[in-house]
This record gives structure tokens, C-alpha cells and sequence, in this order.
């Protein structure tokens, strides 16, 4: 019985091609990986990611062909259970925690996970925006409950790494369907200004500068400062800020901004750090929406798994992240979303236009659960 | 109008009248007083026992929660599909009989054939779809799945047969669907006491194995060759009234069972190859859940397919519209059986019949054709049903009107103008392509044959313009032949947009606007991922085809609006590019400045704010231009972007106020296009007939605006829309109305494959968060900002104000009011609330009544609420709770998309159940096609995510009580599972207390066991039943085995029992070497330490490997081994699956021959046929036993010893006894005769003597029995004697003793 697949070129939204292709079971074949480039083929942080999708599932088969520019994935069963993993110095942890982040639940033994590597860089969501914003948004979906949880252990920064992260998540059979479309008001912001083998003071002149921005708006502002020191500092220097906005009605809104690594660009001033990481946030608070702009192809994806009922979502401005996860979902799971725009009202002040997405659920199944 | 004072009435207050009406009145109250007998007899009510209270109270609480289910979110669709009847029974019981009988019933119509399923409407809200369940267990298990009511005919004369219980089990593991019985032959009983006995002991059979009460309908003769028409009558009612429970796989699995077979493939294909697979396309009513397009279907009999296009079609049998009568009209009651025959088409063995009324309408119909008499009945249905559709035809064919005379002659095959009116658009074309050898008609008339399908309102108005239409559809290029051709060479591979429209929708004229609505055909194109560059290409090209064809049509049609430029070139079209493709796609060299207008008009449109196209429609095309080439030079070029995006912003900032204006303009009719856009749609439109995909511009547009997208954005269709050709790098990546970046896939295609995978979105121009203005803008996101309306604190908290004002201090006793007003409206409560009699009312405006009215509606509406919520609380359990909230979502579910477009909504939420799909499945087998039998039903199983593919499935499995052998492990196993029937070779394993599984060699007899299958994905919870066959009629009950699914990996080990043997060779004490278990010194290593036993029972451990014989080992033990002991070693040894997945094709056998399908065969019937025995194991066989005689020595005692011993001890000396010699041995006595006489006599004469000695011994021996006895009973008589006398001689000491006693008492008491 041959089972339908999908075809695709090129190295981009990989992570996305492979989850999906897990979750619907359908094989994937990715053709082109950096086929013009200098250095072809899958690079060594994918390598790492398949080998950490390996590890999570049972009976999948990778082929990868000489030179690395075709792929070729049959997933098995999601198996989970207790996983660790040096993730890549290329890229951080989350970027390997989102992609958990999306198949954990329909996994068959729940999961629990550790990953080691670079927690906070600038390319990818840093563990600390995932904590406060994903985690939570999970909950939406009935995810909650005993054990959904993401523990910073160590905190290693770019590129020497050395963090550790800890991630467990409960199991489930089923995701409810949501209906977010009112975010609410931004109750407090809470935020994380972390600083590893540099002076402790870093953090506080961060959150210094930060406050004072922040300050224009609401005066409910907290900034923990997270100084980690000797095995839990990692092995390189650094320094960032993580802030969360949190509404009225349950919606986490961050942004972050980390230091240059080492040896690498002109080293930042704290305070310019703290001044554009809260600038950020406003943005993200522009942007608005019930999902942050990083989590909306998570949402999206819990939406489309949900069951056969209509599930809506105000999400800001799609990324173009997001955008091609839409596309994808329409070639997995047949799904479209309805989008529809939400202009701004002519004096109002509650930021720019915002996006509805409307879906009915695939009415999916977690097939791994044993059935007791 | 003035009223009349009048004196109002005045009520008694005291005399006779009040007294007695104040009587009256307690009399009543007492009364109901009396009636409350709690209140009148209080004791009896009262607290007899806490317990016994407690244990009722538990009891009721208990009965309470078994009526709750858990509560699921209500998914019937609001025009649910026919129901499935599905009459099962063994062979000649009255199955096409009964059916034919309620078809009568409900239609008035009579059916021939029965085969296939068909359809009818039975009342104003059912429609019911019977099947004939033939008597192939295949049949019966497909059947059992899709069946929502199951007719269980019953031979009452012969009694249960083995097939209805056989399918009785299939339902129980498939979901039990609801079952009724019917008793038939109930005439051939000549007793009414018997038939009685029969009936009663029928109906308790039937009710153990459905449920007590189940109904068993008797229908108790025939009446010239059909049932009683009140029975059948009743049975009708009955159906038609019976509720249905979801059935768990039903519901969550779309499933069609298909009423309508046409093979697409291309004749010339066929000719070539006849055995070449074969497109084939199904029609029904799609059942279960959504089914969405291109998703994969299992065909049961058949195998595993993708769906490669799916479209609805207009209900075939569609419910009444006005619900206005009690009863439905002869026109309403409509039988739809396109495989029976009525629709027009005849399946037989070898070809597929076309009914044509038509040219033979006038001759009167024979007796011997029912179903024509059926066809000329469905053709007046039809014309009232949509007549519009059919007008449409006859006005195709009036006007060809030369054209069917001539090719009548021809062409045999042409179906005349007015039976076109009995069939499906869709079945026409199919027709028709096989008769046009041009095939010109097809584009065209398909096309709009399907229109008229879909447009069923409104219709009459453009008639001239749909006949104008088909002509031009008539000469238009034979594109529909193409895509029938199926492999004719496609067009180019090419994006397709994901909706039928391109971005170019807004140009439109009004005219085209209005003329093309309700027209638009777009839900056919699927949507097809232009990122994915997929295999079904080849689709791809059939469906723009199929648009190209349908938009030469509407083009065609638009010379009678006249406007000018645009019409022009559309007109042009039609014949440029649809005529001649290559001169199209060489392409005129605007191409790309045409294609930046589009976009940049696009752009526009979607930014919604720029209006400002009036001024500079060239400079802004220019812009774009640059832009376009800036992006494709570097697209990750943020600054580029950053620059554009600035002022795009800057623009949408500052023409915000225009931007409704706009969004008006781009709804409505859009004038303002045309002024604005003629001078770029021109060259666009030329330039448009260089692609492919702008040859259905027209009609995609008209589907734009059918679909009502408002002006915002089409976020849509950026996102799943491919708009440009990949060719085609004129792009640019823009943002949209600061809404979101532009990224089309096939745009810098090289540079985005391989970009960065990162999913963070890093906004690309940070404003500037410094100015006032800016921070203003987001001011209202804070709790400390602005809020709604309706949320802000200060209304709420008037609001409460308002309503909750009046409040009583309860402990000064001060009474609060609220406003005035409110104080007014309560009196107003108070007065309406007394009786008519105290009517003092002021005299108030109308409006304003009303507005009191409601207020006081509303009033009251909140503090119902409010005590609700502090009252009902404690009894809203959890179960409401969950109650609430999936009526909630319910509703919402049928909210989201009801008033949108149904081509709109398919694409949203797939094809919703209730609809009439046709799927279109490629690479069918050809027997599928040759074979086709009408009265096996095909059913088209939706699959989800992952139930496409193979792996293992752990199941509970249990042997069935009625199959009468045990099933063996690796015996191939015919399953039934999900969709699917399939072989497979289970492995049957239980677990032991230590969570081992341990293989099984045989199924337990009564008891669960675990197997484990490799088989197709199935989720866990699904039930599943097995034969061993599902060959022919065999005997016994069929259904080896049913159980459920578990697990769907191997995540346990199955192992079996592994004892490895070895002899001792050398045994010192405890220690001994042992070989023969082992080959290798590598072996022992693994299983040092590993426990030992041997025979006899003692246990022991591996040691080590010894070096000199490799495999041999030391091992201890716990006593002394003999060298006669064999050593034992128990393992376990794990099993692999054996991975078997064959589906059981057995539609695809020849007819007639379709119960006959062989898989894999067991091995014992391997052996049965091959005729191969068994060797039995010499070993085991039982031989006689041989003992060897045991040779002792003698024994031998020591001289000394010898001498030492006495002699009675001492061996003796004995000499062996020799041969006795003759002179010793005695002689024979013969006798002389007359010794012998005498020897007689003595013989007599001591017989005698011993004779008389016995009898005088035995004389003397009773003797002194008697004597003994004698005896006896003297001593006896002696005893009595003595013991009378002690007893006597005891009385008196007695009485002695106690007169010495009494006197000494005397005594002493004198003494004293």
C-alpha cells in the first residue's frame, strides 16, 4: 500500500515539512537542499533535527543521498518518552523546542526532554520567549495539567552554548478547539533580563532602560534579573532581555533581543539593549492579536489538530513564517483557513490591522495513545 | 377613538353576595389545601429511617447518571443524507421483494432490477437509500458499515439461518446500527398455533442477540407477488420515523456509497491497452463528516486511492422546498436509482445502456419495461425540479437543431433534445463525448450544463443570454476532449491560482458582473499548492482546462455588454487563446509590464488605502517595476523592503480617510476601476492571452465578487493563491497595507527554497517609538488606556446602577431606590402584574411604551440571569457545564459558514455531508471497470491522517464462541477492519504475570488473547472481526474471531520458549562440564550466569567456557549431577511479525465469481491440498517396548568367609541335578478292562460315600446352630433374670439407704 506524499524543494520551512509530515503520516521528499550553494546539502544543525525527530518517533526511515541535497522521510509512529539531545551550536534551542513544542502532545509516553545547547541567540525564539508565551498558549488548547512544563536548567549563550533545558509535556487525545478573538487589555508586562559570565550589574541597567519606556504605558512592570553563575552560566558570555505582556484575558505577547556573541559584531550597551528590546515589544503590541508572532504557526497547527468543530483565532499580521506554515497545512491536512482582516477603527488606539483566522479542525487523533 | 366612561363596577364589601363569594373563597383554599396530602397527613412523610432515606436518595442519584452520556458536540448537518437501509437475509426470504413493496410504498413507482442502492424521498424531511445486501459475507461486511437502518428479513418457515446471525456479529463489532426484523413466508404455517409458538420463540431469539424489545415486524402473506399494502404501509411509518444513534466510526469518517459508476478513461487508451488502469468516476451522497478534495479513499473489494477531483452536484433527489403541506406532493416523492435504471442509465454485464426517452416518448410503454415507465415519470420530476437546468439543454439542442439530425444518422448515439432533461448534466457529457467525434459541444454545453446546476434562482432573467452562451460555447475549441483524453498531453506545468480567480478579479465590467452571476464555477480548480510542486500536475492541467473551457463561455457571452475596451478584448480572447495555445504562450512582449499592472493594481486594491491610482496610474506601474526588479535582485534585501514599506505607510497613513470610499468602490460594481484602470487593464488583457491562466479571467472574476470578498485585503487568496507563472520573475515583496509581507512561493524561488527556516517575525521597519504619535497608537492596548464601549468600567458600573439601584438595608431598614425612572417602570411591572379589574392607566405615547416595555424585558431578562446564577449554581454540575459548552460550539460550528457561497464553503470545510459528490479516482484497476456488477455496493471510505499507511497493531482479541476451531498462530486471517478487508497473518501472544508475552500456539478456547498484526493504521478503540475465509458457503459459523484495536506500534516484544540442551561430561561433586548446548565459546559468554536445570530437577548456573571444546562450559549445581542427567537451559527467543497486507480484492473478480476470493492459504489447507503429512517426530512414536532379560550373577562368598560361618550359612556343596536315568524313572500304569471297572466302581462308590459324609457333616453342622442358638437364648433369659433381680435387690438398698438416711436426719434433729 503505497501512501501518498508530498514533494518539496529546498531547505526552507523544514521543520515545518517534517512535523507535518509526522502529525498526517505522509512521507516527504525534499529535493534541492542548498543544491547551488557553496556548502550543499543539509546542514549539520538539520542533521541535528532529524536525528532529534528520530529520536521521538518510531520506525521512521531517513534517506539522505550522497551529498545531502535530497531527503527523503517516512514517518513512523510519534513514541516520545524520555529524550536528550545536543542540540547544534548553529542555531539555539528553540529551535528544536518548537518542533517539540508541536508534536509533544500526540506523542505515546509523554515526553520528557532535555535539551543541551545555545538557549538564547538572536536567530531563534529563545527558550525564555517560549516559556512565557507557548506554554501558555498550549493551555488554550487543553494542554495543561500535570506536567506541561519548561525548565531553564543552565543557560548557554552563543557559540560556545552549554545550556540545558528541561521540557515535559502531558499527553492528550484530542485538542479543544478555541475561540480567541478578543485579546483583552495588557494587564502587566513581565520580563526576564538575564546575564551570564558578565558583570551582574548588565541586568539591571537593562531593566533600567527598559522600564523607562515601558513606563509611558502601565506602571505593573517586573523585571526579574537572572544572573546565572559558574556550570549554569554555559561556556560563553552574554547578556538579553525577554519581555511578556500579559492581557487581560490570557494572551502573551514578548519580545527579546540578546547580546551579539562574543567576538562577533560591536558589543551592545545594556541600555541600548533594554530601549530596543521594549521598543520591540511595543511593536509586538502594535502587531497585537491573541497569539504572539512567533507562536502563530503553533496556534495554527493545534487549531487545524483540533477536533471537527470551528476554531477561531485574532492573530496579528502573519509572518511570512506563517503564511507558507498556511500553505503547508493546506497540502497536509487539506485544510484552509478562512482569513479575514480586521482594520482598525478610524481613532482608535489599539494598533495596526489584525488577521482572523477561522478553520474547522481536521478532527485528528492521537493515534499513538495506548489504549488502556 | 374616544372611550366612553363607564361606571366601573362595584364589588360587595359587606351584605349576603360578599359573604357568600368570601366563603367561596376559603372553601376553594381549603380544598387545595386538603388536595396537598403532605401538608394534611405530615407523620406519613416524615423521617421514618436516615438510612433507608440515604439508600433512596443514592438510588435515584444513581439512576440519574446512568441516563448521562458524555456529551458530544452535535455535528448532524442541517440537510442530513439519505438514510441507509440495507435489507439483509439469507437467499429468497423476500429481500427485493420487500424493497420493491416499500419503494411502491413510498413513490407509488415499481422497480425491476434492484440493483445498486436506491434513493427516494420518503417524507418532507427523510430520504431514505435502500440497499440489497446480497449473501456474500463480503457484501455483509460492507454493508454493516455503512448502514444506518438494517431490515433483517427471516424465513419464519425455515427459521434463523446462519447468515443473519453471522451478520447480527459483523454490526456488533462495527458499530451496531439499528436493526429490525421481519418475519416473512409467515403464510406457509397452516396452524395458528404453531405459527403463534414460532413467532414467539422468533421474537426472544432475535431479542437476545439485538435487545430485549427490538422489533420483529410480521408480514404475514403475499397478495399477488407482494406483501400486504397495510403491512408494508406500517413498516413504512415505521422507518420513517425511527431515530438513529452516531455510530463512532460513521461519525468521524466521511464515507460515500457510490449509486453511479462512469469510466473516464480515454477510449483510444482502452483500445490500445485494454487492461490500462482506468480514471473512473463515482457519484453519491457523501455521508459521515467532510470529506475533503484529494484526500485518500479506500474502496472496500478494491484498494487504496486518492481522490484527484471532487465536486458537488445539485441534489439528484433533493427534499422538498416549502414544508408547507402535511403531505408530499406525487412530484416530490422522487426515486433515484442510476444503477437500477431510473436516472436513464442501465448497467449490464458488458455495457452501460442509455435510456432515451426522446424520439420514442410518444409510443406507449409495454408492460414488460417498468423502468422506462419509471424513466418517463423521473423526466417530469426532473423538468419541476430544476427546470432551468433542462430549459437549457432544450434550447441547446433547438438551436443545434441540424446538427442532432444529421449526426443522429451518424452517430447512433445521440440522445435526443427532451431525454436530456432525465439525466445529470455530468452523465450528458459523458455521453456525449463518446458520440462527438469532435467533441465541441463539450466544452460549451458541459459547462453550462453545470451552471445551470448551480445557479437554480434567478435564472430566467438571463435565458437569451445562456442560449447566446452555448452557441458560442458550441463553436468554441474542443478544450473538454482533452481533459477527457486523460492522457492527452496537458498544457504546460504551471501554478494554478488556488481559487478560480486570479488577482486580476477587480477588473471587471458591471455587466459582466451581473451578467456571470451565480455562475461561477470555481470550486472545481482545487486549490493546488504552487509551493508544492506535487504530483498531480497532470490534474492540475485537467482543471485549468476545464476553467479555460468555462471562462470561453462566459467571454463569449459578453459582446452583449457593451463597454467598450474591455469587452473588446475579451472578446478578442475566446478565439486568441483558447483557439491556438502556442500563440498564446509565445506571448506578447508586454507581458511583464502587463503582469506589474496587475500587481500593482493588486496591491492596491489590497492595500486598501491607495487611491491613488487617478493621478498616476503609469507612475505607479513604473514604481512597482523598479521595485519588482529590486526584489528579484536581492530579495532579502531588507532595507530595499524597509524603504518600500515606509512609504507605503506614509501613504496609507495619510489617505486613510479615503480608504472606505475605496473599499465601497472595489465592492460595488466597480466603476472607479474601469476609469482608473483602462488604461492599464488594456495592455494587461493583451498581454493576458499570453498565459494560460488568464484565459478564465473572466469568470474567475465573476467568482470573486460572487463570493462578496469585501475590498479588505484578499489575505486569502495572497496566501493560497499562486497568481503569477513561475517564468514570470516580475515580482516584488511588498507589505500590504503594513498587514504582512507578500510572499508568493514561486517569487526569487531560488533564493527563498534555501533560505533561512526560522520562525521568528522581526518587524522590518521599527517605528519610531520615540514620537508622541506613534505611542499614541497603542495607547488603547493597556488597561490604563480607553475601553469599550460596553466594557468600560464607568458604564458598567451605571449599568449595575440602573438596575441593582434599589437595594433595602436590612438593617436600618431603609429602603434605596434607584432613579426615577426606574422607580416608574417598577410600578409599571407592579400594575401589569394586577388584574385587569385595577386598570388606572395613564395615558402614555405609543413609542414610548415600547421602549419601556423593553426595558423592562431587559430588566427582567438580567436578574433572571443574576438569580440563575446565584441559585441554579450549586445544581449547574459539571456535566452542564460540558453540555453548555458543546451546544455552544455547535452552534457556532453551524453559524461560521452558513450564509456563505457553497463553492466558498467546500473549500473551508471540505464537502459537507448531505451533498452529492462526484470524486474522480485515477488509477482504478481495469477489472474494477470490466467486472462492474450493480449488486455489489461500492463505497468510497474517507481516511484520516495516517490511516494510509502499514505498520503493526496490537489487538484484544477473542476466538468467536460459535466458530468451532481454534485459530492457529501464523495462520493467514481474512480481518475486517476500519474501511478495510484484508489478510493478514496474526501472531497470538498473551501476557504472563512478569509482563512477558509469550507466543501462543493456538487462540485460548473462552478467553481473550493479545495478537498483533502488520496491517493498515487503524486507530486504537476500533473493532475489528475475522474470517478464515470468505470463500463461498462453508459450513459453521464464519466469524472466526472479533476484538479491538490496542496499540498501533510493537512496542512489546512477543517471544516464544527456547530450551537449549546439554549433557555433563565430566562431574566433579557439585561442579560439572557440560556440552552440547553450545556451539561456541562467544555463546557461553552471553549466557553466563544464566540459570540451569536439569532433569531430575536439580538447579544450577553457568559458569565459564571451558577452552578445550568450544561451546562446552563449567556449571554448578546445587547437589551431585549423574552422568545420566540432561541439562536444561529455558530461554525466550524473540518473534518477528511476519508482514502480511493483502486486501481482499474481491470486487475486482469476474462476475459471477466474486464471492470467490482466495488469499493466502493455511497451511493446513496447504497440506490438505498439496497433500503433504506431517512426519511425526520418530521419537515420538510409540513402539513396543523390548526388555532385555536381566542376567544376575551367582553369588560368590569368600573361601574364608565360607569358612568363618556356621553351617546352617555355608554355602552347600550342591551337586546340579543331572537327567534322572531311565532305569529310575517309573513306569505308565495301563489298566486291564476289568481293573478299570473296578476302578469305576470305586470311584462311584467313594463319591457316593463323600456325598453322604458332606450332607451328614452339613446336618450336624445346623444342628448345632440351632443348638448354639439355643443356648443363646438362655443365657439371655438369665441375664434378664439377674438383671431383674440386681435391679430389684438396688431398689431396695435404695430405698434402705434412704430410710437410714431420713431417720439419721430425724435423729439428729431430735438430737438437736
Amino acid at each position: 500500500m503505497a501512501s501518498q506524499g508530498l514533494t518539496y524543494e529546498g531547505c526552507n520551512f523544514f521543520r515545518q515539512r517534517l512535523i507535518l509530515s509526522t502529525l498526517t503520516g505522509k512521507w516527504v521528499k525534499i529535493k534541492n537542499i542548498r543544491s547551488s550553494d557553496d556548502n550543499p546539502g543539509l546542514q549539520d544543525f538539520e542533521a541535528s533535527f532529524i536525528r532529534l525527530l528520530d529520536k521521538v518517533t518510531n520506525g521512521t526511515r531517513i534517506e539522505i543521498n550522497q551529498t545531502g541535497t535530497v531527503l527523503f522521510y517516512q514517518p513512523g509512529l510519534l513514541y516520545g518518552g524520555t529524550v536528550e539531545h545536543d542540540c547544534n551550536m548553529q542555531r539555539s534551542v528553540g529551535y528544536y523546542l518548537e518542533a517539540l513544542l508541536m508534536l509533544a502532545p500526540f506523542v505515546k509516553s509523554p515526553l520528557r526532554a532535555t535539551l543541551m545547547g545555545v538557549t538564547n541567540d538572536q536567530r531563534d525564539p529563545s527558550v525564555d520567549t517560549l516559556k512565557a508565551t507557548s506554554i501558555p498558549l498550549m493551555k488554550h488548547f487543553g494542554l495543561d495539567g500535570e506536567g506541561l512544563e519548561l525548565k531553564i536548567a543552565k543557560r548557554g549563550m552563543p557559540p560556545g552554548g552549554g545550556g540545558e533545558v528541561f521540557f515535559t509535556c502531558p499527553v492528550r487525545r484530542t485538542v479543544r478547539p478555541i475561540q480567541l478573538t478578543d485579546p483583552g487589555k495588557i494587564k502587566r508586562i513581565r520580563g526576564t533580563a538575564y546575564s551570564v559570565r558578565v558583570s551582574p550589574q548588565m541586568a539591571n541597567r537593562i531593566v533600567d532602560s527598559a522600564r523607562n519606556i515601558l513606563n509611558k504605558f502601565i506602571p505593573d512592570i517586573y523585571i526579574h534579573t537572572d544572573h546565572m553563575k559558574g556550570t549554569n552560566a554555559g561556556k560563553s558570555p552574554g547578556f538579553g532581555l525577554t519581555l511578556v505582556a500579559e492581557t487581560t484575558n490570557g494572551t502573551f505577547l514578548s519580545a527579546e533581543l540578546v547580546s551579539n556573541p562574543q567576538g562577533q559584531g560591536s558589543p551592545m550597551l545594556p541600555e541600548d539593549l533594554g530601549r530596543n528590546c521594549a521598543k520591540l515589544l511595543l511593536e509586538e503590541i502594535y502587531r497585537g492579536g491573541c497569539v504572539d508572532s512567533t507562536n502563530q504557526s503553533l496556534a495554527l497547527l493545534y487549531m487545524t489538530l483540533g477536533q471537527q468543530d470551528v476554531s477561531k483565532a485574532l492573530l496579528g499580521p502573519l509572518s511570512s513564517y506563517t503564511i507558507e506554515f498556511l500553505r503547508h497545512i493546506r497540502d497536509f491536512f487539506q485544510i484552509m483557513f478562512k482569513i479575514e482582516t480586521q482594520m482598525p477603527e478610524e481613532d482608535s488606539r489599539r494598533g495596526g490591522s489584525k488577521v482572523l483566522v477561522t478553520c474547522v479542525g481536521a478532527g485528528f487523533a492521537n493515534i499513538s495513545k495506548t489504549l488502556k | 377613538m374616544e372611550t366612553k366612561e363607564h361606571k366601573r363596577h362595584q364589588h360587595k364589601q359587606s351584605g349576603p353576595k360578599a359573604e357568600k363569594k368570601k366563603r367561596r373563597k376559603q372553601q376553594e383554599k381549603g380544598a387545595a389545601e386538603n388536595k396537598d396530602v403532605r401538608k394534611r397527613n405530615p407523620k406519613a412523610f416524615g423521617v421514618q429511617s436516615a438510612m433507608r432515606m440515604a439508600r433512596t436518595f443514592h438510588r435515584t442519584q444513581d439512576l440519574k447518571t446512568k441516563k448521562h452520556h458524555i456529551p458530544l458536540v452535535d455535528r448532524t448537518p442541517l440537510e442530513p443524507p439519505p438514510i441507509v437501509v440495507v435489507v439483509v437475509g439469507p437467499p429468497r426470504v423476500g429481500k427485493s421483494t420487500i424493497i420493491r413493496c416499500l419503494i411502491k410504498n413510498y413513490t407509488r413507482q415499481k422497480l425491476g432490477d434492484i440493483s445498486g442502492p436506491v434513493t427516494i424521498v420518503s417524507g418532507k424531511k427523510r430520504r431514505l437509500t435502500f440497499v440489497e445486501c446480497g449473501n456474500d459475507i463480503n457484501t455483509m461486511i460492507d454493508l454493516a458499515k455503512v448502514a444506518d437502518l438494517v431490515l433483517m428479513l427471516i424465513d419464519a418457515s425455515f427459521g434463523f439461518e446462519m447468515e443473519t446471525f453471522e451478520f447480527l456479529n459483523i454490526c456488533q463489532v462495527h458499530g451496531f446500527p439499528r436493526i429490525m426484523g421481519v418475519l416473512t413466508h409467515l403464510d406457509s404455517f397452516r396452524n395458528t398455533k404453531t405459527l403463534r409458538k414460532t413467532k414467539k420463540h422468533l421474537k426472544h431469539r432475535f431479542w437476545t442477540e439485538v435487545y430485549q424489545g427490538a422489533k420483529l415486524f410480521y408480514l404475514s402473506g403475499m397478495v399477488h407477488g407482494e406483501y400486504q399494502t397495510q403491512e408494508v404501509r406500517n413498516l413504512g411509518r415505521f422507518i420513517s420515523v425511527m431515530k438513529f444513534r452516531p455510530l463512532v466510526w460513521q461519525t468521524s469518517h466521511p464515507y460515500v456509497l457510490a449509486d453511479r459508476m462512469e469510466d473516464l478513461t480515454d477510449p483510444e487508451a482502452v483500445r490500445v491497452d485494454p487492461k490500462c488502469n482506468r480514471t473512473v468516476c463515482l457519484y453519491g451522497y457523501l455521508r459521515g463528516t467532510y470529506l475533503k478534495n484529494k484526500t485518500q479513499v479506500h474502496i472496500p473489494g478494491v484498494g487504496d486511492f486518492a481522490v484527484s477531483d471532487m465536486s458537488f452536484l445539485p441534489d439528484p433527489c433533493p427534499l422538498p422546498e416549502e414544508q408547507k403541506k402535511r403531505a408530499l406532493d406525487q412530484k416530490e416523492r422522487l426515486l433515484y436509482a442510476p444503477m437500477a435504471g431510473v436516472g436513464g442509465v442501465v448497467y449490464d454485464k458488458d455495457a452501460v445502456y442509455i435510456d432515451l426517452g426522446g424520439s420514442h416518448m410518444e409510443q406507449p410503454q409495454g408492460e414488460p419495461r417498468p423502468a422506462t415507465e419509471l424513466v418517463q415519470s423521473l423526466i417530469g420530476t426532473h423538468t419541476t425540479l430544476d427546470a432551468k437546468m433542462a430549459e437549457s439543454k432544450v434550447s441547446l439542442f433547438s438551436d443545434g437543431a441540424a446538427l442532432t439530425s444529421e449526426e443522429m444518422l451518424q452517430g447512433g448515439e445521440i440522445q435526443g433534445p427532451t431525454e436530456s432533461r432525465v439525466w445529470d448534466p455530468v452523465a450528458q457529457r459523458e455521453r456525449r463525448k463518446a458520440v462527438f467525434s469532435d467533441g465541441e459541444e463539450e466544452g460549451g454545453s458541459e459547462e453550462d450544463g453545470e451552471e445551470s446546476d448551480e445557479d437554480e434562482g434567478g435564472r430566467e432573467s438571463e435565458e437569451e443570454e445562456e442560449t447566446e452562451e452555448v452557441q458560442e460555447g458550441q463553436s468554441g475549441p474542443p478544450v473538454k476532449k482533452q481533459r477527457v483524453g486523460g492522457t492527452v498531453e496537458r498544457g504546460p506545468l504551471q501554478e494554478v491560482p488556488a481559487f478560480a480567480d486570479s488577482e486580476d478579479d477587480l477588473e471587471m465590467s458591471e455587466e459582466e458582473e451581473e451578467e456571470e452571476e451565480g455562475r461561477e464555477r470555481a470550486g472545481g480548480v482545487a486549490a493546488d499548492s504552487g509551493h508544492c510542486s506535487e504530483e498531480d500536475m497532470s490534474d492540475d492541467g485537467s482543471d485549468d482546462e476545464e476553467d479555460s473551457g468555462s471562462s470561453e463561455t462566459e467571454e463569449a457571452s459578453t459582446p452583449k455588454g457593451t463597454t467598450g475596451k474591455i469587452d473588446r478584448s475579451k472578446v478578442k480572447a475566446p478565439e486568441e487563446c483558447a483557439e491556438d495555445d502556442e500563440e498564446d504562450s509565445s506571448g506578447a512582449e508586454e507581458k511583464p509590464v502587463a503582469l506589474v499592472g496587475i500587481s500593482s493594481r493588486m496591491k492596491k486594491s489590497v492595500a486598501k488605502g491607495m487611491d491613488a491610482e487617478d493621478d498616476g496610474d503609469e507612475d505607479d506601474d513604473e514604481d512597482d517595476d523598479d521595485d519588482d526588479e529590486d526584489d528579484d535582485d536581492d530579495e532579502d534585501d531588507d532595507d530595499e523592503d524597509d524603504d518600500d514599506d515606509d512609504d507605503d505607510e506614509e501613504e496609507f497613513t495619510t489617505l486613510k480617510g479615503v480608504s472606505s470610499e475605496e473599499k465601497r468602490k472595489i465592492t460595488a460594481p466597480l466603476q472607479g476601476m474601469e476609469e482608473e484602470g483602462e488604461g492599464e487593464e488594456e495592455p494587461c488583457f493583451e498581454s493576458a492571452g499570453a498565459l494560460k491562466w488568464k484565459e478564465d479571467l473572466a469568470q474567475k472574476a465573476s467568482a470573486v465578487f460572487l463570493r462578496q470578498q469585501q475590498a479588505a485585503p484578499n489575505l486569502r487568496k495572497l496566501v493560497y493563491g499562486t497568481v503569477v507563472q513561475e517564468e514570470e520573475e516580475a515580482d516584488e515583496e511588498e507589505e500590504l497595507g503594513g498587514l504582512f509581507r507578500v510572499s508568493r512561493p514561486e517569487k526569487g524561488r531560488k533564493q527563498r527554497m534555501d533560505a533561512l527556516d526560522c520562525s521568528r517575525f522581526t518587524p522590518d521597519g521599527v517605528r519610531d517609538w520615540d514620537r508622541e504619535e506613534v505611542l499614541d497608537s497603542i495607547r488603547d492596548c493597556f488597561v490604563t488606556g480607553q475601553w469599550e464601549e460596553d466594557k468600560d468600567a464607568a458604564t458598567l458600573l451605571k449599568e449595575d446602577e440602573e438596575l441593582y439601584g434599589d437595594f433595602e438595608d436590612l438593617e436600618t431598614g431603609e429602603v434605596h431606590k434607584g432613579h426615577a425612572g426606574q422607580q416608574e417602570d417598577c410600578k409599571e411591572e407592579e400594575s401589569e402584574e394586577e388584574d385587569d379589574e385595577e386598570e388606572e392607566e395613564v395615558l402614555v405615547k405609543e413609542d414610548e411604551e415600547e421602549k419601556l416595555k423593553k426595558k423592562r424585558v431587559e430588566k427582567k431578562r438580567r436578574l433572571k440571569e443574576r438569580f440563575d446564577l446565584e441559585y441554579d449554581d450549586g445544581d449547574a454540575t459539571y456535566f452542564d457545564d460540558l453540555k453548555e459548552e458543546m451546544q455552544k460550539q455547535a452552534e457556532l460550528n453551524r453559524a461560521e459558514f452558513e450564509d456563505m457561497e457553497d463553492q466558498m464553503r467546500v473549500q473551508y470545510e471540505g464537502f459537507r455531508p448531505g451533498m452529492y459528490v462526484r470524486l474522480e479516482i485515477p488509477a482504478v484497476p481495469c477489472e474494477f471497470v470490466t467486472n462492474f456488477d450493480p449488486h455489489y455496493p461500492i463505497i468510497l471510505g474517507g481516511l484520516g491522517a495516517s490511516e494510509g499507511n502499514v505498520g503493526y497493531l496490537q489487538m484484544r482479541l477473542k476466538k468467536h464462541r460459535w466458530h468451532q476451531r481454534i485459530l492457529k498462530t501464523r495462520d493467514p486471517l481474512i480481518l475486517s477492519l476500519g474501511w478495510r478487508r484484508f489478510q493478514s497473518i496474526p501472531l497470538y501472544h498473551i501476557e504472563d504475570h512478569n509482563g512477558r508475552h509469550r507466543l501462543l500456539k493456538y487462540t485460548p478456547l473462552h478467553m481473550h488473547c493479545s495478537a498483533t498484526i502488520w496491517g493498515p493504521i487503524t486507530p486504537q478503540g476500533t473493532g475489528f472481526l475475522a474470517v478464515q475465509s470468505v470463500t463461498g458457503v462453508q459450513a459453521g459459523f464464519r466469524i472466526a474471531a472479533t476484538g479491538v484495536v490496542l496499540d498501533l506500534d510493537k512496542s512489546v516484544t512477543i517471544v516464544k520458549k527456547l530450551k537449549l540442551i546439554g549433557y555433563p561430561y565430566k562431574i566433579y561433586k557439585n561442579t560439572a562440564f557440560v556440552k552440547g548446548m553450545f556451539n561456541t565459546n562467544l555463546e557461553v559468554a552471553k549466557f553466563e550466569g544464566a540459570s540451569l536445570r536439569t532433569v531430575s530437577g536439580i538447579r544450577g548456573q553457568v559458569k565459564k567456557a571451558l577452552r578445550e571444546s568450544p561451546g562446552a562450559f563449567r556449571a554448578t549445581f546445587e547437589d551431585r549431577l549423574l552422568m545420566s542427567d540432561i541439562v536444561f537451559l529455558r530461554s525466550w527467543f524473540p518473534v518477528t511479525v511476519p508482514q502480511l497486507y493483502n486486501p481482499v480484492t474481491s470486487l475486482l473478480l469476474s462476475l459471477g465469481n466474486k464471492d470467490s476470493w482466495t488469499g493466502m492459504r493455511t497451511l493446513g489447507q496447504l497440506k490438505r491440498d498439496l497433500g503433504v503429512r506431517n512426519q511425526p517426530d520418530r521419537d515420538s512414536l510409540y513402539k513396543p517396548v523390548l526388555r532385555a532379560p536381566r542376567h544376575f550373577h551367582p553369588l560368590h562368598v569368600p573361601p574364608q568367609l565360607q569358612k568363618a560361618l556356621p553351617f546352617k550359612s555355608k554355602p552347600k556343596q550342591e551337586q546340579r541335578k543331572g537327567a534322572v536315568p531311565r532305569d529310575l524313572r517309573r513306569p505308565a500304569v495301563i489298566r486291564e478292562p476289568h481293573e478299570h471297572k473296578v476302578a469305576a466302581l470305586l470311584t462311584a462308590l467313594s463319591t457316593v460315600h463323600n456325598y453322604k459324609r458332606k450332607r451328614a457333616h452339613s446336618q450336624q453342622h445346623g444342628k448345632h446352630k440351632e443348638f448354639l442358638r439355643q443356648k443363646e437364648r438362655e443365657e439371655e433369659e438369665k441375664l434378664k433374670r439377674q438383671k431383674e433381680a440386681r435391679k430389684k435387690m438396688y431398689r431396695m438398698m435404695g430405698q434402705q439407704e434412704q430410710k437410714r438416711e431420713r431417720s439419721s436426719l430425724k435423729g439428729a434433729a431430735q438430737d438437736s
